[in-house]
């Protein structure tokens, strides 16, 4: 008995040499397409969220008012969206933290309180959007808005908070890629693509406010604050690191060409459909119609599964990330499995901006289409804020390292910004003095 | 008392009432005590930063700082070892705090005169604190805030982190596994692996065991290749196995190279398993008790054991000391209660349930739902034991992945 202990002390280990040669076997066999998936797509899903219902109303006005001639703008814009994009994912993948939490760290609390109250006005014009699509493609399939509203805002509320909403989104998600027949019908309809492929390498500004206010609704769609704020955290959710941020920096380029080509057959469709006829667009019903060379009867219907899809996905992520940046900001408690005297303020701004958005969406005659653009202008007019916000963080030696931006692509980045902010401001005046570019 | 923020950017006036430059940081030299003294002030002049020891002031507060002496040190600021800056590394920044169980952020520090000496005593992570740095003065309040005493901040989510965890070793430790990952994961993914690289090899093991199975991975593929597979060592066989098999495959070899001869064979012998299987699933440390012992002698031996694995409730009857021909089961509680002479043959239970290596997890888990098992014994054709597949991995199985994750991973 005397030499047992040691040999109990083995017991329930057992040594079986045959494991140790199992080992290359087992870690060769992970397939490595699997990292490739697993990282690419956060570029993908941002980019593509500006194609929501703001986007579509925009874009579709913009094609129905002025044909192709906003064509040209886009080559800039994909540029622009590509390089902030890829500021903020590179920000992610260096610094491992939120936009939010960064800016706090970086700029004390009045400048905190500064940008955070752009990124809430800014977000809440876009959920006011969101259930304004709702409204829209409700009231397509004959369901007045006063009884779709407020269901859409009871469901998302009660979904996000019972945390279920992850599980639902994935059929929104499926129901805006109805989208994508918007390049068959582009197509469908046969525009002159002389004229379309001369109107995009040739640029032209006019300083009408129409022309200004459709520029402007047009980049603050395409590149929206909430944007940033959002390809930062999933860049950091995903837990990318710097050396493998080359992955993600092609997903974001990827992503960002994806998104545009998408607006520009928007653009084509409506222009070639509606344009060519003097038409405008003031409802949903005559947004649908560029849908109809692919879709004939049925476009009103696939436009609206689209608008409904795309609207109820952001309906529920927008407020959400609202709440959290701003809560990750200024240190309140957060997270949906707290309760309202856990957590007072963040589920505070989740449930006003879900209530504001309702209310607004049921105002009685309210011209959706109209504001839905609207919303779109403040996310172009308040964009400048974020904007400076990124560059002074990622231009930051402490904070970036080595990985700060290049002179060129600064360049690129502070004209898009300035060319941003010189829009709004041009837009401001041209809104309050009607007459200033009157001819 | 006095805030840091109503001293920042305050003047700094010389004998005669002269203002000379700005205050525009307060340093701290962390070390014993749970209330850091204040060792000194960075001040502003013409865009340049100076030092100015504590020595040299008379007085200090909302009014600004009074200098003792005309005589100003202008060469540049740099930071020592071992201290920390209010302004830079505090304010602003995020923390743990100990006795709330929480990640905060820092709105503004509170600073105490005791003995003609400043000390740190908390920080004020209140709306009150927040209000004071935005709010003109006059709408000031003064009514008493919440703050976070000094002695309870366990990590600093700053720069000079490393500085203020060698300083406070062992305040993190103060809580469970469970709660430190949960706190850690809030952080970014620097921080985090800051965290627990500062907690000794057991807690660490644990904490990581807590985490997401990615996260896992990274902080232990960064970090040191001595420490990883200490800590490796320490985790149990079926976890650190997971972990390996998520790191790219020349680094597992290589962390499990450093590992010790016991425990490397024991992950190794789990690695060829797949994952959604009950060899994926199960872990190699259990006790197994030869058949022809007597109940005492098995309760001798399990005290005499110089390692005892997690799962000693129940205990693996094999046919002979040596073999691994499972033929019965004995929970402790019998164990205990029965009479020590009586063999364990007498005692054991020999129709059990057991799982095969390649069967599925989720079924090998409902299998230990069903029969309100505390673990499930993997035997191989032969009816050798192989491993365990424990209640608690049953559970990771079987409820719902957005039970287990409290907080929602809302943009992924």
């Amino acid at each position: 008995m005397s030499e047992r202990p040691s040999e109990v002390s083995h017991a329930g280990r057992r040594l079986l040499r045959r494991g140790a040669q199992g080992v290359r076997r087992t870690v060769a066999r992970r397939p490595r397409l699997f990292i490739y998936l697993a990282i690419l797509g956060p570029g993908m899903i941002t980019a593509n969220a500006g194609n929501d219902a703001g986007g579509i109303a925009t874009y579709a006005t913009a094609g129905a008012d002025h044909g192709y001639r906003l064509l040209w703008s886009l080559i800039p814009i994909t540029i622009s969206l590509g390089i902030v994009q890829e500021m903020c994912a590179r920000m992610g993948a260096v610094t491992g933290k939120g936009l939010a939490d960064l800016i706090r760290e970086r700029f004390g609390v009045r400048w905190t309180a500064f940008v955070m109250l752009a990124l809430l006005i800014a977000n809440g014009g876009v959920t006011v959007s969101e259930f304004v699509g709702i409204a829209a493609a409700m009231e397509l399939f004959g369901v007045a808005r006063y009884i779709s509203v407020p269901i859409a805002a009871i469901a998302i509320w009660w979904l996000v908070v019972k945390g279920s909403y992850q599980r639902v989104e994935r059929v929104f998600l499926a129901m805006s890629l109805v989208f994508l027949s918007y390049v068959v019908s582009a197509f469908l309809a046969h525009p002159p693509w002389g004229t379309v492929l001369r109107e995009v390498v040739h640029p032209h500004f006019e300083f009408g406010s129409a022309y200004l206010f459709t520029c402007v609704a047009i980049i603050g769609t395409t590149i929206s604050p909430y944007m940033q704020v959002f390809i930062q955290s999933s860049v950091v959710e995903k837990g990318v690191r710097v050396e493998k941020y080359a992955l993600t920096r092609a997903d974001v380029w990827i992503g960002t060409v994806f998104a545009i080509m998408i607006v520009f057959f928007i653009m084509i469709s409506t222009a070639a459909t509606l344009n060519v006829h003097g038409e405008h667009i003031e409802s949903a019903a005559q947004a649908a119609r560029a849908l109809s060379p692919l879709a004939g009867p049925y476009a009103e219907v696939l436009f609206a599964i689209g608008l409904l899809g795309a609207s109820m996905l952001a309906a529920g992520v927008l407020p959400l990330a609202t709440a959290y940046s701003i809560s990750e900001a200024l240190g309140f408690e957060k997270g949906v499995s707290s309760n309202f005297r856990e957590a007072p303020i963040f589920l505070g701004i989740f449930t006003f901006l879900i209530a504001l958005g309702a209310l607004i969406a049921m105002m009685p005659g309210l011209p959706l289409i109209r504001v839905l653009i609207i919303t779109q202008v403040i996310n172009g007019v308040l964009l400048p804020v974020i904007l400076v916000a990124v560059l002074r963080l990622v231009n930051n030696r402490e904070l970036m390292g080595s990985h700060t931006n290049g002179p060129l692509y600064n360049l690129a980045a502070w004209l898009t910004t300035f060319v941003v902010s010189a829009l709004s401001v041009l837009l401001i005046a041209a809104t309050l003095f009607p007459n200033l570019f009157a001819k | 008392m006095i805030y840091l923020s109503q001293v920042l950017g305050r003047p700094i006036l010389d004998l005669e009432g002269e203002r000379v430059a700005v205050l525009k940081d307060v340093i701290v030299r962390l070390g014993e005590g749970d209330h850091p003294p204040v060792a000194g002030f960075v001040a502003r002049y013409r865009r340049r930063d100076f030092f100015l020891p504590r020595w040299r002031i008379s007085d200090f507060g909302e009014h600004g700082v009074h200098l003792n002496s005309d005589i100003l040190d202008l060469r540049p600021f740099m930071r020592r070892d071992g201290e920390v800056l209010l302004a830079r590394d505090v304010l602003d920044k995020q923390l743990i705090d100990v006795d709330g169980k929480r990640v905060v952020r820092v709105n503004d520090v509170q600073i105490i005169e005791a003995a003609n000496e400043w000390h740190v005593t908390g920080a004020d992570v209140s709306l009150l604190g927040l209000w004071r740095r935005l709010a003109p003065a006059f709408l000031r309040s003064t009514r008493p805030v919440e703050v976070i005493d000094w002695a309870d901040v366990g990590y600093l989510g700053t720069d000079a982190a490393t500085v203020q965890l060698k300083s406070h070793r062992g305040r993190l430790a103060r809580l469970h596994p469970v709660e430190i990952a949960r706190l850690a994961e809030a952080f970014s993914y620097q921080q985090g692996a800051e965290i627990v690289e500062s907690l000794d090899d057991d807690t660490a093991a644990e904490t990581l065991e807590e985490m997401a199975a990615e996260r896992q991975a990274q902080i232990l593929g960064d970090m040191d290749e001595e420490r990883a597979a200490d800590i490796l060592e320490r985790m149990s066989p079926d976890e650190a196995a997971d972990v390996l098999g998520d790191l790219p495959e020349e680094k597992a070899e290589d962390l499990l190279n450093l590992m010790q001869d016991d425990e490397q064979s024991e992950v190794a012998e789990l690695l060829p398993y797949e994952d959604d299987t009950a060899g994926g699933l199960m872990t190699t440390e259990f006790v197994t008790l030869p058949r022809d012992l007597t109940v005492g002698e098995a309760l001798a031996r399990l005290r005499e054991m110089a390692e005892t694995p997690n799962m000693i409730y129940y205990l693996y009857v094999v046919a002979a000391e040596d073999s691994w021909n499972l033929i019965g089961v004995i929970a402790l509680r019998n164990l205990i209660l029965a009479d020590p002479s009586a063999p364990l043959e007498d005692v054991m239970r020999s129709d059990l349930q057991v799982a095969h290596p390649d069967d599925n997890a989720a079924d090998v888990a409902q299998k230990v739902a069903e029969y309100n098992l505390l673990a499930l014994p993997v035997v191989d054709e032969a009816g050798d034991i192989l491993g365990i597949v424990t209640v608690d991995d049953a559970i990771e199985i079987l409820l719902p992945k957005g039970w287990r994750q409290r907080l929602p991973k809302m943009f992924g």
